[in-house]
């Protein structure tokens, strides 16, 4: 899975900056989309493409649990989130659902990769290639029920 | 070895799996908001499937309810759809509900204890994440997203990996409890552990300072374990709890022999392990005033707005938080926490709104007018508070003092409804999170108890309220 990073050096990014209160009664989600990050970076909806990923710091997604962030994300293009941690809730919602991945780093994949570099993640190696820079850096691998999740396509077509 | 509490209750609930690992729980109440439920009945109708348990499941509105005169029409036309969205889904899959005039109608975690929904030993869950409020009774009782409340509805169980067991201490005696509230202790405890200090954990609040408050007050630290990232936080039932609970309307026809049971297993082991531990001893702590832009940014009222420095004690992204954090409360590091003036006060949300607080906010303001710089309202956290209070003559020392006194739900906590600050704004504010934007785009948020926010309010500031007579 290769991409690009849209990086934010910070933590406890909150999931009322993701996607502000005011838009959870939208219920399209491509309009959802075009306010994703917007408490945060109201940039964010013209620079994000396809396949681009975010990286940030610790407790990534803390607050509520409204599942309209990790869907907001996921139909701006964005195919996963690298932390060095998440809140609990944020990180489920991202793989019930099937809409992107969360992917705990360490630090030294957190200060290697910058904003714009592209990088290749492969899950089967727990492996993260800095394409940019020619690094690479391991991921915290997945737990056997969450990893289990993700290979369904999501929470309901999990069998155990 | 012996099990803690929260252990005890997740192996009762087991379906499928091992006491170590993934297991499938059983869930014994689902609670159920206009907000994060539509798009998980839409799946049930698309697979064809029907709600598991109607009789275990039960709904309210909150969220996005209008706080204002409730004889009129909702103007907001997508909150008016989402409210007869759920209207439509609790009739075609047969879940009761509490809807707009429903005199049981409120915050979801404020009806669930007053109805005698919440239970002892049970495991609750909701599409919100302060569903931890309801630990305070000994359940095991936490948010969830939308995929699992749609998972929740059609099998009332959940896949989970269990979080490990964390004990926090709260040892000493408060020398002024109407003026330092559990709000300051929660407050303080997050301030100490960080707002990722409780992740992949169920707190057990435990200790002196813990079984000498109410009910009502419990609730308040029971409901930001999740600002301190915890999966869950509880308190052990005692007496209180029993109390509380009985004769409420949806309290069981047994109660009695409940509660035999619940005296003799809903406790900690005195050789349980907890994986984690903190201890906070509260004889001398201040009220708490947030200044920054999430929980864990909180220092004493009679502290100064520290400095990124002093608060990132050399953590990189801590320092960047907190200049960013400063920048957008627009707040100068040095600043009296005493000289923030404020334009608006809001008491409400699942945190702060019950009848307890409203009283103890009463007697801040009684006799006393707001300061003309201020606007202020209170909303209680349900309609039967309201009730409660009105019937104590409550409303009317809140709107002999300038406060708007308003309907029942989550209003200024989240700024789903109209009830928000505009960009700049001030706030003292007795909800949960202060995160950017939290009460409106550009709104800026200071946590504080009611007592802090009626005072606030009073003076057009904020003021210690040790200094005032509470008694």
């Amino acid at each position: 899975m290769k991409g690009n990073v849209i990086k934010y050096d910070r933590d406890n990014i909150d999931t009322d900056v993701i996607i502000p209160g005011q838009y959870l009664k939208v219920h399209d989600y491509a309009e959802l989309a075009t306010h994703a990050m917007e408490g945060l970076d109201p940039d964010f909806h013209s620079k994000v493409k396809e396949g681009d990923f975010i990286l940030s710091g610790k407790n990534f997604g803390c607050g509520s649990s409204r599942e309209h962030a990790p869907i907001a994300l996921s139909h701006s293009g964005v195919k996963a989130v690298l932390a060095l941690s998440f809140a609990r809730i944020f990180y489920r919602n991202s793989v019930d659902g099937a809409f992107l991945l969360p992917i705990e780093i360490e630090e030294d994949a957190y200060n290697g990769i910058s904003e714009g570099d592209e990088i290749d993640i492969d899950i089967s190696k727990n492996e993260i290639k800095n394409l940019t820079k020619s690094q690479t850096y391991k991921m915290k691998p997945f737990s056997e029920i969450i990893g289990k999740i993700i290979e369904a396509g999501g929470l309901f077509n999990y069998k155990p | 070895m012996g099990k803690t509490l929260f252990e005890k209750i997740w192996d009762a609930h087991i379906v499928v799996g091992k006491e170590i690992g993934p297991s499938l729980i059983y869930i014994d109440r689902h609670l159920v908001h206009e907000v994060t439920s539509p798009q998980a009945f839409d799946g049930l109708r698309m697979n064809n499937r029907k709600v598991r348990r109607p009789d275990l499941t039960i709904a309210t509105m909150d969220h996005n309810v209008p706080t204002t005169d409730r004889g009129l029409p909702i103007l907001d036309q997508t909150s008016s759809i989402q409210i007869q969205t759920l209207e439509k889904n609790c009739q075609d899959f047969g879940i009761q509900l509490f809807d707009i005039n429903s005199p049981n109608q409120g915050i979801v975690h404020v009806i669930g204890p007053q109805l005698g929904i919440t239970l002892p030993g049970s495991t609750i869950v909701c599409g919100d994440s302060h569903t931890s409020t309801h630990g305070a009774f000994g359940a095991l009782a936490f948010g969830i997203g939308t995929s699992e409340v749609e998972h929740v509805l059609a099998s009332q169980t959940l896949w989970l990996e269990k979080p490990k067991p964390f004990e926090i201490r709260v040892e000493g005696k408060r020398k002024n409890p109407h003026a330092v509230t559990a709000k300051d202790i929660v407050l303080s405890i997050i301030k100490n552990i960080g707002t990722g200090g409780g992740t992949g954990t169920v707190i057990e609040y435990r200790g002196e300072g813990i079984e000498d408050l109410s009910m009502e007050q419990r609730m308040t630290i029971c409901n930001m374990s999740i600002e301190a990232g915890a999966r869950a936080g509880l308190v052990a039932p005692d007496e209180k709890t029993y109390d509380y609970l009985r004769g409420r309307q949806y309290t069981p026809k047994n109660y009695e022999s409940l509660v035999d049971y619940w005296r003799e297993n809903l406790k900690s082991d005195n050789d349980a392990k907890f994986d984690k531990k903190f201890t906070l001893h509260i004889d001398d702590i201040a009220p708490q005033v947030s200044w920054g832009t999430n929980p864990g940014m909180t220092c004493d009222v009679t502290e100064t707005v520290p400095t990124p420095d002093e608060f990132s004690k050399g953590d990189a992204n801590q320092k960047k938080g907190a200049e960013k954090a400063l920048d957008y409360m627009d707040l100068e590091a040095g600043t009296p926490i005493e000289d923030i003036k404020i334009d608006r006060v809001f008491i409400g949300s699942c945190t702060n709104a019950r009848l307890e607080d409203l009283i103890e906010a009463s007697k801040v303001i009684k006799g006393q007018k707001i300061s003309p710089d201020v606007r202020a309202m209170v909303v209680p956290g349900s309609q039967m508070v309201k009730k409660q209070a009105e019937e104590m003559g409550l409303d009317k020392i809140f709107t002999d003092a300038n406060f708007e006194w308003r309907e029942a739900g989550c209003s200024m906590c989240l700024g789903m409804n109209p009830d928000i600050l505009s960009p700049g704004e001030r706030c003292a504010s007795t909800s949960n999170r202060n995160f950017e934007g939290r009460q409106g785009t550009g709104g800026r948020t200071h946590l504080v108890s009611p007592v802090m926010a009626a005072a606030a309010a009073i003076n057009g500031h904020f003021v210690d309220v040790r200094k005032m007579d509470l008694s």
